[in-house]
């Protein structure tokens, strides 16, 4: 006999201008390495078919199914309620846009992201179809792939306290995108063009070291030390050019 | 409103990294200064006549005259740079503090503490330091009649562990914000500012009583 788990989830569609936000409460024999997908999936099946909340990949890997988990974000497919007490709290992510129930819109927020960062390598040369691919040392690209591993599913953001309270701050997510784009060869964007990017209070120097971002994100990413790095360099690149920003 | 209307480049300027260096040069500076202060005012312990001759040092050296009224420049730029990042909105007060309390998360809390220490220090620490630099020279006499008055032991028991918290939390953030703190570092640095906080208490903490016991 598994345990008898009391699920509390928050309920409300902004569509529905009948509807009030509130919470409702199911009920779930506990079974064997259950998830909280296998969890929601029975719930909706079994109680409630209007019950809203994504998924995709069930495997940790597409980042659609995070939400705040007993006051904690996280990947809903990735969580076992065996590690979890037997009431659990489901809230959407904040600072996302909510859809209904637990599922967010997270796509608007990192497409608009990485638009403003610009994710993307930027280089003046000719694409060539025909010739060989370049060639980068291993050690840098596995440095590259550490920082790549990201999936966009918006925990850091979620959980991050700069964020909450201002939404102009880009979040430590894109800051390890950029961190990453530093680190690549490819990419011919100088230290000043970088610094105009996260130079700012959007960017790194908002960021107040709460590391809430580092202690939620479920892949794992070195996201303090990247966010020390960049702090460290976009300082360094300010100082250098004390009395020549204004120019070029 | 978060939408997107700008049409123009913004200006390039270091603005925001400048003023994040001052933020930790003061914050430093201000570090410095509170563990040396513990040192002159701990020294009572070993007798008023060791506290009276450093203080002697400082006043013969003109070190207190001008470093004062330094300090206490320092004092209000980090209060002004830091205060940037205070939330003194409600709404963003309201904010914070929801999130607090929902994510339980020890870092997000020692921010909090250290935003709250701050305008306490803000007030008291002023308060000290007008007191002290205007009733110069520093005497370990004038100093056990103030605490033995009562009204200044209670000010100290309160702006004591304020200070060492703040510094504590602002030591180790320093730390994280910056890069000198690893991953892997985190959280033996973490104990070590807990243990490093709680001396100075103590240490704090012992000095107030000694000015308590001491006859003037
Ligand atoms: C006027 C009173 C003070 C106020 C209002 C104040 C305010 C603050 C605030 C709000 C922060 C957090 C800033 C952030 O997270 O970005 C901070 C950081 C800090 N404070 Fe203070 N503070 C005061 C006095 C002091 C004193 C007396 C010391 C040292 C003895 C000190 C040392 C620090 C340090 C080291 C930091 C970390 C700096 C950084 O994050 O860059 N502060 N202060
Ligand atoms: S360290 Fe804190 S303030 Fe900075 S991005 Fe992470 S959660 Fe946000
Ligand atoms: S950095 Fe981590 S928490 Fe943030 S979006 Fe990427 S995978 Fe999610
Ligand atoms: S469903 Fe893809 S990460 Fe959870």
């Amino acid at each position: 006999m598994g345990r008898k788990l009391t699920f509390e989830i928050f309920r409300y569609n902004p569509k529905d201008p009948k509807s009030v936000p509130h919470t409702d409460g199911f009920q779930l024999e506990e079974t064997d390495s259950m998830t909280l997908f296998i969890a929601l999936a029975r719930i909706r099946e079994e109680q409630d078919p209007s019950l809203q909340f994504d998924f995709c990949c069930r495997a940790g890997i597409c980042g659609s199914c995070a939400m705040v988990i007993n006051g904690r974000p996280g990947l809903a497919c990735k969580t076992l309620t065996r590690e979890l007490p037997e009431r659990i709290i489901l809230m959407p992510l904040p600072v996302f846009k909510l859809i209904g129930d637990l599922s967010v819109d997270t796509g608007t927020w990192f497409r608009a992201m990485n638009e403003k960062v610009g994710s993307w390598i930027h280089t003046d040369k000719a694409f060539d179809p025909a010739a060989q691919e370049e060639r980068m040392e291993n050690a840098v690209a596995e440095e590259i792939y550490e920082l790549e591993r990201c999936v966009e599913c918006g925990c850091c953001v979620a959980a991050c306290g700069t964020a909450n309270m201002r939404e102009d701050f880009v979040g430590a997510v894109a800051l390890n995108r950029i961190a990453r784009f530093m680190l690549d060869p490819r990419d011919s964007r100088t230290e000043k063009e970088y610094f105009d990017v996260i130079g700012t209070d959007e960017g790194i120097f908002g960021c107040m070291g709460l590391l809430a971002c580092e202690d939620v994100c479920p892949k794992n990413l070195p996201l303090q030390d990247q966010l020390g790095i960049l702090r460290r360099k976009m300082g360094w690149t300010a100082l250098k050019n004390l009395f020549s920003f204004k120019r070029t | 409103m978060a939408i997107d209307t700008t049409v123009f480049v913004r200006e390039r300027t270091g603005l925001a990294a400048y003023l994040d260096w001052l933020q930790a040069l003061t914050g430093t500076g201000l570090i410095l200064f509170m563990w040396s202060h513990m040192v002159l005012v701990a020294s009572v312990n070993l007798g008023a006549g060791a506290m009276n001759t450093i203080a002697r040092f400082f006043e013969d050296t003109y070190m207190a005259q001008v470093g004062g009224p330094l300090i206490g420049i320092t004092f209000l730029l980090h209060f002004v740079l830091a205060a940037r990042k205070v939330p003194f909105r409600s709404e963003q007060q309201s904010v914070i503090w929801k999130h607090g309390r929902l994510l339980r998360h020890t870092d997000t809390w020692l921010w909090l503490v250290q935003v709250v220490t701050a305008m306490i220090i803000l007030i008291m620490g002023s308060i000290h330091m007008w007191t002290v630099l205007t009733d110069l020279p520093i005497t370990a006499a004038k100093s056990a009649a103030r605490v033995q008055g009562g009204f200044w032991l209670v000010f100290y028991l309160i702006l004591l562990p304020m200070v060492e918290l703040h510094v504590g939390i602002g030591f180790y953030r320093i730390g994280v914000k910056w890069g000198f703190i690893k991953r892997k570092d985190r959280k033996g640095m973490k104990r070590f500012e807990n243990i490093l906080t709680a001396i100075f208490i103590a240490i704090g903490l012992i000095t107030i009583v000694r000015f308590l016991t001491l006859t003037i």
